[in-house]
């Protein structure tokens, strides 16, 4: 039996009338990660996701979830918690009583369920909201009652459809603070879904690209970037006024340099050609402006993002 | 990670009283059931009204004011279960609620029978809150016990018929719209012999139609109870119809929750 915390699918195929899906999905989870599940709108990411938490059933292939297979619905949603993409929610209940309902459901007592049900409302920072009506939640609230909704069984995998989505820029920080909290706190996996590329970057140990219904990308945000979108630009800046010496010691370098931008800004376009990997282009540039003390007041590389390799990979695909 | 706390078959057993606590305290706390009442004793005010206030009546038209007013009790005490159920379901698909609750361990078939018995307890009040006006209209007359205990029966089967009914529905309509609406039609289509058979319906197929509409069945029985003066056995067969579809729709709406889904082929 896997170790719990793992999910594991094989072959996993879901086609609506002639449209497939999902074709021949093959994914391993170590426990402890946290995935960042990535793909344009109709890659297929939420019929996976209501595939694995067996809301919907597969056509072909098998899987496991906490070392749970399949073929036992109720055990595999015993261990897993679930956040759906656009959950809808009792604007009549509470949030705490809507939380007990569903510790209940999961065979709590009615009082283990409310102390669950506080105890999730103060991690998820809606302690004092807690006797509300949910008709009176925000929507960055609602996200985050239902992130502690998928917490209420202490669950070994965790998933969050879109958790983000309709939310400003200081409520998506703060749902992904949470995502990542909870990830380092409690251990679980978290199979997170959503469209925001860089801070995957920053909460993902590894990210799974879907496109058509199957996966296109695989491993670390620096391996699949590596893999996908090796970076040909970099822009180097360095004070207008130094920006034409800066440009002859380069070409000395025997580097393709173009002065960018207008005369105002000193900025300088290196690009890399051939095998040569611009980070050790860039090195050489670099190190070559610092020995004449020519100042550099920035430096980027073109093309090297989680987002790039997400374009590369899927087409430029962003149909939503 | 904390270990399940219970047996998956103990959780089984209780989730449908966890859902049906729920939606009891949804329906009646919340105000929507209270509504309903409310209404349905207006309704039943002006039923008394009316048959209290004919001059006419003789000892035999207030038997027969029981019974209508019984009637009425019982066919609008359905309406509410029929529309409590067709809810159940399909309402919460199209509030986006489903989902949630198909993710807990609890089984589809829990959360029908849960969702059924808070319908149910809209039949259970509005047959108590019948009573004082059977026994208003009925004082002195001594056929106020016998009305009452026969509408419970009558009553109690056409509920469970159109709580299967309504859940059946619900479960395979995408929105509540078409739920509701679908229910009150099949509810009108039932309703329209027990009119047919107060103008006469000649041949064998209005004959068959009668005899084989619960709806009918059920008024018919107590027509024939408390007007007729017949024994509670002697017309026991007029209630065949009531008795299957009281037996075969909670069923049926069972055997379709196995397969209840959340009717999408949304991709993302």
């Amino acid at each position: 039996m896997p170790p719990v915390g793992t999910l594991q699918t094989r072959g996993l195929r879901k086609s609506y009338g002639d449209v497939v899906a999902v074709e021949a999905l093959d994914i391993d989870v170590a426990a402890g990660t946290v995935l960042g599940f990535l793909g344009p709108n109709g890659a297929g990411k939420t019929t996976v996701i209501r595939m694995l938490s067996t809301v919907l059933t597969p056509d072909a292939g098998s899987f496991t979830v906490a070392g749970i297979p399949h073929t036992h619905p109720d055990g595999v949603r015993r261990h897993l918690g679930v956040l759906p993409e656009s959950a809808g929610y009792p604007n009549g209940q509470t949030g705490e009583e809507w939380l007990t309902f569903h510790g209940r459901l999961f065979g709590r007592s009615r009082p283990d369920a409310r102390s669950v049900a506080r105890r999730l409302l103060d991690r998820v920072g809606l302690a004092e909201q807690g006797r509300s009506r949910i008709a009176t939640y925000s929507r960055g609230m609602r996200q985050r009652l239902g992130i502690a909704r998928a917490l209420v069984n202490d669950p070994a995998v965790v998933f969050l459809d879109e958790p983000t989505l309709g939310l400003d820029p200081s409520g998506q920080l703060q749902i992904l603070e949470l995502v990542a909290r909870i990830a380092r706190e409690q251990g679980v996996t978290v199979l997170l879904s959503t469209h925001l590329l860089a801070e995957v970057e920053q909460v993902c140990d590894r990210v799974l690209i879907l496109n058509h219904g199957q996966v296109v990308a695989d491993g670390t945000v620096a391996e699949v970037v590596r893999r996908a979108a090796s970076a040909r630009r970099g822009v180097v800046e360095v004070a207008p006024r130094l920006r034409d010496r800066a440009l002859e010691l380069l070409k000395a370098e025997q580097l393709d340099v173009a002065a960018a931008g207008d005369d105002r800004h000193g900025q300088i376009q290196l690009t890399v050609s051939g095998g040569t990997p611009v980070d050790r282009a860039a090195t050489v540039a670099l190190t070559c402006l610092l020995r004449a003390d020519i100042p550099v007041l920035g430096f980027s590389i073109e093309g090297g993002r989680l987002s790039d390799a997400f374009l590369a990979v899927t087409g430029g695909g962003t149909d939503g | 990670m904390a270990e399940p706390r219970t047996s998956t078959e103990s959780r089984s057993s209780t989730a449908w009283l966890v859902i049906a606590e729920q939606e009891l305290r949804d329906l009646w706390l919340a105000g929507r059931g209270l509504l309903l009442m409310f209404a349905y004793s207006v309704l039943l005010s002006v039923t008394s009204y009316l048959v209290a206030t004919n001059q006419a009546l003789n000892f035999l038209e207030r038997r027969e004011s029981v019974t209508l007013t019984l009637q009425v009790a019982v066919a609008v005490s359905g309406l509410l279960v029929l529309l409590g159920s067709a809810d159940a379901v399909s309402g919460e698909r199209e509030r986006g609620t489903l989902e949630t609750l198909l993710l807990t361990p609890a089984s589809r078939q829990s959360l029908v029978v849960g969702k059924g018995t808070a319908a149910l307890s809209l039949w259970v009040v509005s047959i108590a809150l019948s009573v004082p006006y059977l026994w208003f209209i009925g004082r002195g007359v001594g056929v106020v016990a016998e009305a009452v205990v026969s509408g419970f029966i009558v009553s109690g089967l056409l509920a469970l018929f159109l709580s299967g009914l309504g859940l059946l529905i619900s479960t395979v309509s995408s929105t509540n719209r078409v739920s509701l609406s679908v229910s009150l039609f099949v509810l009108l289509a039932l309703y329209a012999p027990t009119q047919l058979a107060s103008i006469g319906v000649a041949g064998t197929a209005g004959d068959v139609l009668l005899r084989l509409d619960p709806f009918t069945g059920g008024l018919d029985y107590l027509n024939k109870l408390l007007v007729g003066g017949h024994s509670a056995g002697q017309d026991i067969g007029v209630l065949i119809p009531t008795l299957v579809a009281a037996a075969v729709f909670p069923v049926a709406a069972l055997a379709t929750a196995s397969r209840l889904t959340l009717l999408t082929r949304e991709r993302s």
